[in-house]
């Protein structure tokens, strides 16, 4: 039989474990999308090191899965330090790696979207190459990628769930935890669900709304 | 003769197989008035942004001031002594009117935000669009784009103004306007690199003319003898084509 009982009692648990999940979405947002606005304008660049440097750093990581990253932060990096880092550092480590790569490709697509004629403008007159990327093409490049950057982070918060392989408490973690404790699965995951849900398709709304204003 | 503003000196570019330039020489002294013409290809605009150093030539060098654009280790600071106004324009649209144009000036230059405003306002007012300061460049005409973009330029004071066909993306009403704000610049003894095909403009203004093609100076004369008696067959037949008689 179901019974919604067990997620009355166990909403306070489930808030904290939404909390904890988007706490990780938003650390690892707040990190990854300025370091992949650093890689995407190193891919660019003239300069062939950093250029290439910064395609293989996107295409190592673009071509690994988010867990083995996770892997190398959480199990291999203390082991070959012999550093003891807490979860939540190597945690966020990983990501924010793991997710900068996505990010760069995405600001990449909007830096190019915008032409190297505004480049051009802006070097003509006088704003170094650093100035011209900041004040001219990364403005109008956010503005065309906002859509593709609000998805991004839809992606981000779903992938903040593989943290259940190192037992870190986000709200799936907490909810099968949960689940096995009082039996109550079917509740337990349909209710998760509903949560996923509600975030992600807020999130997807809003990017549409973004895409709409876009295309004005 | 004074010493020369711009000193191209048998600047060469290729790309890959396409010799863009193939030994350009050039003079351009203060106050002086330059039209370049030539089919496309010819490696006019190529030219101009090898002379600010947009476009990196293989072989010679310009000197801007003395100074060599091959070997210098501050092109920002060099470029602010070289205006350029595009064929498209290039505001950015994210930006008003004055804010494209005192963006430079504050961040390149140093100047205070008020003082930038004020020089802004001054050029917005010498092309005749000081009403539009705060609107978005979408908002405004083509030809009161361009004569923005001629404003975002000369705020900058620079020694020189290049303009790379400012009136080819243009409809044909609103041409006019724009060559009015240079040739005011030109009375006043701007010197100007201007590559154009409006030859009307270019009999006003220029002091000197060339003919460009296949990355070559092909001719180099005063107008007189330029549209008069121009010397070799490349430069007649180029003439003949562009100013079309009925």
């Amino acid at each position: 039989m179901i019974d919604w009982k067990v997620i009355v009692a166990s909403y306070p648990l489930l808030l904290k474990g939404l909390a904890s999940s988007l706490q990780l979405t938003a650390i690892s947002i707040a990190f990854s999308f300025p370091l992949g606005g650093l890689i995407a304008v190193g891919r660019v660049s003239r300069r062939r090191w950093l250029s290439f440097a910064c395609a293989a750093f996107v295409n190592i990581l673009r071509s690994n899965p988010l867990i083995l990253i996770l892997f190398w932060f959480y199990f291999l990096i203390p082991l070959l330090t012999g550093k003891n880092v807490n979860d939540l550092t190597s945690i966020i480590i990983a990501f924010v790696i793991f997710f900068s790569a996505y990010f760069a490709e995405i600001i990449r697509a909007g830096i190019q979207s915008v032409g190297y004629r505004q480049i051009q403008a802006g070097l003509s007159t006088g704003l170094n190459y650093a100035q011209t990327m900041r004040f001219i093409i990364m403005p109008q490049a956010v503005r065309a990628m906002l859509p593709a950057l609000v998805t991004q982070c839809i992606v981000v918060f779903q992938g903040t769930t593989v943290v259940y392989v190192i037992g870190y408490s986000d709200l799936l973690h907490t909810a099968s935890q949960i689940a096995e404790r009082t039996v109550r699965p079917v509740e337990l995951y349909v209710t998760v669900a509903v949560m996923y849900f509600v975030v992600c398709y807020a999130g997807s709304l809003l990017a549409q709304q973004f895409e709409r204003k876009a295309a004005r | 003769m004074t010493d020369p503003i711009v000193s191209i000196r048998n600047v060469g570019l290729r790309f890959d197989r396409f010799v863009a330039l193939d030994g350009v020489s050039l003079d351009v002294t203060p106050g002086q008035k330059i039209v370049i013409c030539g089919p496309s290809g010819s490696g006019k605009s190529t030219l101009l942004r090898c002379i600010n150093g947009l476009e990196r030539f293989q072989s010679g060098d310009v000197f801007v001031d003395g100074l060599s654009v091959r070997t210098c280790k501050d092109l920002p600071k060099l470029r602010l002594n070289i205006g350029m106004v595009f064929q498209h324009f290039e505001l950015y649209p994210h930006m008003t009117v004055l804010e494209n144009i005192t963006l430079a000036p504050i961040k390149a230059k140093g100047l205070t935000k008020l003082r930038a405003e004020e020089v802004a306002r001054h050029y917005l007012d010498r092309v005749g669009i000081l009403d539009q300061a705060d609107k978005y460049p979408g908002r405004l005409s083509g030809g009161q784009q361009q004569r923005a973009a001629i404003a975002r330029s000369l705020a900058l004071e620079p020694k020189v103004m290049m303009f790379d066909e400012p009136t080819s993306a243009l409809d044909p009403e609103m041409i006019s306007e724009v060559l009015q704000v240079m040739l005011d610049l030109a009375r006043d003894g701007m010197t100007m690199l201007v590559v154009t095909h409006e030859m009307g403009f270019a009999r006003e203004v220029a002091d000197q003319m060339i003919f460009m093609d296949r990355g070559r100076i092909v001719e180099q004369s005063g107008v007189e003898s330029f549209f008069g008696a121009p010397k070799a067959d490349r430069t007649k037949e180029f003439l003949e084509k562009i100013l079309v008689k009925f």
